[in-house]
């Protein structure tokens, strides 16, 4: 049986990029939505700053930690973001690239899925249901993300890496 | 966290989007790593929490286990596993510093992640 992937790696490194101009303009068109809700705090990207402590008596820790890392964070999903959508057109992406693809993909998810309020085994909305759209997105995204992983995925050594984090 | 097929059985695949669906694999228990600072060797280390939410992919979960920590395609999936069976899974330990850098990774993947003193 054979398919197209959406994303495939070539010999010199780099990906070849296989989605069809809808599937591209639904990407570059919701994180064009997403980011400034990253910037302005919107509730639904809370899933993006998770606090590191939670147990009780850890308030210093984790006003010390959200100090160290949320510009750091913000930095990271700009930069992600960023890259989609000036690539949402691309051919070929570079490793990084596709890795910034992965996050962005990622980060729109748990926007959406927090919108939304997903739970697990939960059913899709019915027809005619004022989410659906935003549910059909957010099933998109899932297929995009689950290709993009597949794609990395097999670059890593299954047996892991002495050296540990790449 | 959610299974590829449940992606698949929304139609999707008739799309230019396809997937393929990785085999979930068990393994033989393994210790976690600890850090590797041992210039100020804590009296108890600290663990790194990766607890299950409804949204994240499985495959990607695994995925940034083995590319974060190095850890074997087997062992992820476990790690992964657990966390979507039992709720939470103790992802690393070590000390303090690098309890909150790990987490802070993790973070940047989207994974919900916390810390806390063993013991």
């Amino acid at each position: 049986m054979a398919f197209a992937a959406p994303f495939r790696r070539r010999r010199d490194g780099t990906y070849a990029v296989r989605l069809n101009a809808n599937v591209r303009t639904v990407l570059a068109a919701i994180a064009d939505q997403v980011l400034p809700m990253v910037d302005s705090d919107d509730r639904a990207t809370t899933r993006l700053f998770p606090p590191a402590y939670v147990e009780e008596g850890r308030g210093d820790e984790e006003r010390a930690y959200r100090s160290l890392v949320d510009g750091a964070l913000r930095g990271h999903h700009h930069r992600a973001f960023d890259t989609l959508i000036s690539t949402a057109a691309a051919d070929t992406v570079s490793a990084a690239q596709l890795d910034d693809w992965l996050s962005a993909v990622n980060s729109m998810r748990l926007v959406i899925g927090t919108r939304l309020d997903v739970s697990e085994g939960m059913e899709p909305p019915a027809p005619g249901d004022p989410d659906e759209p935003e549910y059909a997105v957010y099933e998109l995204l899932g297929v995009v993300q689950a290709s993009i992983v597949d794609a990395l995925a097999a670059e890593l050594p299954d047996e892991g890496s002495v050296e540990g984090a790449l | 966290m959610i299974d590829e097929r449940t992606l698949r059985g929304a139609g999707l695949s008739r799309r230019a989007v396809t997937t393929r669906f990785s085999d979930v694999q068990t393994a033989p228990l393994e210790e976690v790593r600890t850090g590797e600072d041992t210039s100020t060797a804590p009296d108890r280390p600290w663990l790194v929490i990766v607890w299950n939410d409804p949204i994240n992919l499985m495959s990607f979960v695994t995925f940034v286990f083995q590319k974060l920590f190095g850890y074997s395609k087997e062992k992820a999936t476990r790690l992964m596993m657990d966390v979507h069976v039992k709720g939470r899974a103790v992802v690393s330990s070590g000390t303090r510093e690098r309890a909150e850098l790990d987490v802070y990774r993790l973070h940047e993947y989207g994974l919900w992640a916390t810390m806390e003193q063993s013991g």
